[in-house]
Order: C-alpha cells, then structure tokens, then sequence
C-alpha cells in the first residue's frame, strides 16, 4: 500500500520500436507492474529524442517513426521497488532505468483492497494447494489470451509450477458447450489453467484474479507435493534435475 | 458476481470408445451433467494412458484417436453431485471416478442468467 511520506520514482526510458518475444517491451514491463501489484504506473509517448546510440528519433510527417522514445513512470515504496528491479534490468534491455528520492503528498484513492505481497519463491514440500481455473479459450484479457495472460501473472509472481489443458469438450460457467471442431478453428474451447503452490501464495494471487477473470470457475483443493525439483539458474544443467513438481490428488 | 462456497469435484476416467446408448460416454455423460445443472463440466483426452481394464491407450501417430484415454472433471456442490453419482454407477462401465471436496470460486457476468438454467 503506497501511503503518504517518503517514496520512489522510477522513470524507463525506452525506444518504442523495442521488442521482447515479439511484443513492445513497455508492454511487457506495464504488464508485469500490473501483475506485481504496483500502484500505479503511466506510459509516455514522446515526440522526438535520442538515446545512447546518438540516433535522434522524431515523429516526422515524412517517415512515421515507430521509434519513438516512451518513458514508464511509477512511484512505490522503496521495499517494492527493489523486488522489481532485478526483473525489470532485464526487461529494459539497452533502455535507461533512473530512481529519484519522492514524497507522496497525497496517495490516490484505492477502490479496491489492495494487492498483497507475495514471498518470494520457496522450494516447497508438503502440504500444498492445487488451484484450477477454468475458463474459456476465446476470453481475452488486454490484447491476449486470457489463459496466457494468466500463465505470465503467474509466472511475474513466481508461483511454483501452471500447467494448462484444453478439453475436448465442456461447459463452464457461462454454460455454453465448447465442442473441439478438428477441422475448424480451434476458439470455443474449455481451458483449464493447473496451478500448485503454497495455499497463501495462491490466495494471495486471487485478487489479480478477480481483476482478470471475468466469467469461470477457480476450485482450491489441498495436495501433498511429493517432490519438487527444479533447474537452478545458476547451476550445471546436469546438476539439478528439472522436473515438474508432482503432487497427489 | 463473485461467489465462494464449499463443492465436490469429480474426475470420471474412461476409453475414448466407451458408448452409451450408441452415443460416445463423454458425450452422455456431459449431456447428463447439464441436464442436471452441474456448474462446470470439462473432457480432456490423454495422450496416453492405461485404466482399470489395463488395456494401453494412446492416440496414434496420424491423429486418429484409438482409444484415447478420457478424463472429465466435473464440479458443483455436495447435492448436485450426488445426484449425478447414480447416473455415473449406471453409465461407466468400466473406469474409475475419483472425488474431491474443493473450494470454489465462480466468477459470472450475469447472474440472472445462471438462475434461470436448468
């Protein structure tokens, strides 16, 4: 929760033209922000500038620049800021990253309760939560695939493990029957998104759930994880075994 | 609308060839399961799999099912899903069902329109 007093800025500089798996890298970054749970965050658009490669970028009526520089704005605590930052480096690539000292005179009015922090990723063994979520194949959240959308929250928030299913045939909650066409194409499909993790970290997650989630079903049942082995990133590839966690149930 | 309540999931396990009344199982069976109201039901097929009759099934290779195997998940209270297990002892043959208590979660855009189904 962003309160009044002291607090931190923080301005990416971007080329427009930038990707990241084919997608504009601000809109990576404002979507991981989202799913993190920041409170805010602005996206700008500006008309001309250049960058650390001395190429000055302005709209022209000549050539409709796309590489025009954006600046993503948000302001958090600094405890906040510091979780994202290693992730957002990444995810900034050649672009520059800058962090002012700011005081929060009056912070905006939540409508909603807030989002919680989610701890960080903990190897897990024991008592855990399967959480499936049902929805739809066509369901969009922004400009993707809800089912997506979901496995890159999930992913930003560093739950342990999402697998997703398409069904051949079914009915949710909207009670339409999805029926697999093979010939045509594949929308109108029943999905189911698999999650296992921590009951805490999967409650913890719902909130964004019910920000993205329009019409569906999410059903909590308890599961003992059996094993839980995963590829370290900073170990030999044959060290650690990859693997899935398995769980019973 | 946003609701939480207390539920049964099931997961019904078969042969993509199972019939029922010339109709394939799965088919009967979600037929059933919206007759009935059951809130969510959904069929997946395995790739590959073996079941109570251990007959191996997988679907082959030019994609034509061979008896895949089948997995229905199927949720709804304690109540609606006791109405459906009579149905399922009728039905299945030869499988297995498995059954879960679960919480729940439904998310609906219209509520008036969940009142009304049958």
């Amino acid at each position: 929760m962003l309160n009044a007093g002291k607090a931190v800025k923080v301005s990416i500089y971007l080329s427009d033209g930038a990707t990241r798996h084919g997608v504009p890298v601000y809109s990576s970054i404002l979507d991981f922000l989202f799913y993190r749970g920041v409170a805010g965050a602005t996206v700008f658009k500006g008309v001309a500038g250049f960058g650390a490669d001395h190429h000055m970028h302005s709209a022209n009526m000549v050539e409709i620049s796309d590489r025009l520089p954006i600046k993503i704005e948000f302001i958090e605590t600094r405890e906040k800021v510091d979780a994202l930052l290693g992730k957002l480096e990444e995810m900034a690539g050649s672009g520059l990253i800058e962090m002012q000292e700011t005081t929060v005179a009056k912070p905006a009015q939540v409508s909603k309760p807030k989002m919680p922090v989610l701890p960080a990723h903990l190897k897990i063994e024991g008592k855990a939560q399967m959480m499936r979520i049902f929805l739809s194949e066509e369901d969009r959240w922004k400009d993707k695939p809800l089912h997506e959308a979901l496995v890159a929250a999930l992913r930003a928030n560093d739950i342990a493990g999402v697998t997703v299913y398409r069904g051949i045939l079914g009915y949710g909650a909207h009670r339409r029957i999805h029926k697999d066409k093979p010939l045509l194409s594949s929308h109108h499909g029943s999905i189911m998104l698999s999650v296992i993790d921590t009951a805490e970290k999967l409650r913890a997650f719902l909130p964004l759930v019910d920000q993205m989630l329009e019409e569906g079903l999410v059903v909590f049942s308890d599961v003992d994880i059996i094993k839980y082995a995963y590829r370290a990133l900073d170990v030999e590839p044959d060290a650690a075994q990859a693997g899935q966690g398995s769980a019973s149930q | 609308m946003k609701e939480e309540f207390a539920a049964r999931m099931l997961r019904v396990h078969f042969g993509e060839d199972d019939k029922w009344q010339g109709k394939p199982l799965h088919e009967a069976i979600l037929a059933k399961c919206r007759e009935l109201g059951i809130a969510e039901a959904i069929v997946f097929r395995g790739i590959e799999g073996y079941g109570s009759a251990s007959r191996i099934r997988h679907t082959s290779i030019w994609g034509l099912s061979k008896d895949a195997p089948i997995q229905m998940s199927i949720i709804d209270t304690e109540e609606q899903i006791a109405r459906l297990i009579p149905l399922l002892d009728a039905m299945v043959e030869e499988g297995l069902v498995a059954s879960s208590s679960v919480e729940v979660v439904r998310y609906s855009r219209n509520p008036a329109n969940d009142a009304n189904q049958p």
